[in-house]
């Protein structure tokens, strides 16, 4: 007899394989064993769990600190303070200064006028200003040079 | 689960084919489509049927879980025989027997004996029913070379398969 055609051969072979294949079927009990899997995955928490507790936990310490630490003086507004000839004990708040220090340095004497102004004006020199509270006054005290120009301000609450 | 039910039967084939035992084969249908689950986004319905992704998917557990190598896709590296590499030897034992009959069990045995390169094709093209382009795409590799590969596969199956034939007509 005999031995078939390679090809032919093969196919019957392959065609056995594929007649038994047909047969063979997932075991039931595969899809119970998946569904828990999957509720386990599910129930599971995920990698990086730990991750939103700890960035929370930094940042209430670090809020914290800043609450806790208090802020050094300003160096500036003392500056000006002792330049306008006031007593720092007895400083209501700081003055901020509108030109260079080395500038309000160099002026022979100055002046603090107390004065009020709109509080616009507050934006030119660079503060904030809520613009619905544009319009209303502000009470300051202003450190004046000789020649009558704006060196410092300080705001009065 | 309706998509489960559907397809397990094909994927849990497909794994048995690449695995060779029924434990292996259930562990990785099982890992198939719990990938399925959590990364459905994966699957672009506009690239091809879900069974022949879900076959990509289970072919890459499986070879995950065999800890083969990826083949050589130099064709300088592929002109040789059909023998595999070091490594990639099927270390089934003979005790294991996933078919009914002797005939297709044996031509389990020499398809899972096959390099990797080959035995993919032959699997996913003879056996699980995929055409060429879904072959070509579950193996990141274009038809021409799933048609070489396939036809080097029937050959060598084909010449290991006539040598037990030629044993068992000898004994008999």
């Amino acid at each position: 007899m005999n031995s078939p055609a390679p090809d032919a051969f093969l196919d019957s072979r392959l065609a056995a394989v594929r007649a038994e294949l047909d047969a063979v079927r997932a075991p039931a009990q595969l899809e119970g064993a998946l569904a828990a899997h999957f509720r386990r995955s599910q129930n599971r928490p995920p990698r990086l769990w730990w991750m939103p507790p700890l960035a929370l936990a930094a940042t209430l310490a670090i809020v914290s600190w800043m609450i806790r630490t208090p802020l050094p003086p300003m160096p500036q507004a003392a500056q000006v303070a002792a330049l306008a000839g006031g007593n720092p004990s007895q400083d209501p708040g700081p003055f901020l200064a509108l030109k260079p220090l080395e500038r309000i340095a160099l002026e022979p004497s100055t002046t603090v006028v107390e004065t009020e102004f709109p509080r616009a004006l507050l934006a030119e020199w660079g503060l904030p200003v809520a613009p619905d509270r544009a319009g209303e006054p502000v009470r300051a005290e202003m450190l004046y040079s000789p020649d009558g120009e704006a060196l410092a301000v300080r705001l009065i609450h | 689960m309706a998509l489960y039910r559907r397809h397990k039967d094909a994927v849990y084939r497909f794994a048995l084919l690449y695995c060779g035992s029924a434990a292996g084969a259930s562990d990785v249908t099982q890992d198939t489509f719990m990938h399925f689950i959590t990364r459905p986004e994966q699957f672009d319905a506009t690239r091809g049927r879900i069974g022949a992704w879900l076959c990509g998917v289970a072919r890459m557990i499986a070879r995950k879980q065999l800890g083969e190598r990826e083949q050589p896709t130099d064709p300088a590296l592929l002109a040789d025989d059909t023998a595999p590499l070091p490594g990639q030897v099927d270390h089934e034992s003979p005790l294991d027997h996933v078919l009914r009959t002797e005939a297709a069990e044996q031509v389990r045995r020499e398809v899972a004996r096959l390099a990797p390169h080959y035995r993919d094709v032959l699997i996913l093209c003879e056996l699980s029913g995929l055409s060429y382009a879904e072959a070509a795409q579950v193996c990141g590799i274009d038809i021409g070379t799933v048609r070489s590969r396939l036809s080097r596969a029937r050959s060598a199956l084909a010449q290991r398969l006539a040598r037990y034939h030629g044993v068992a007509k000898e004994a008999v």
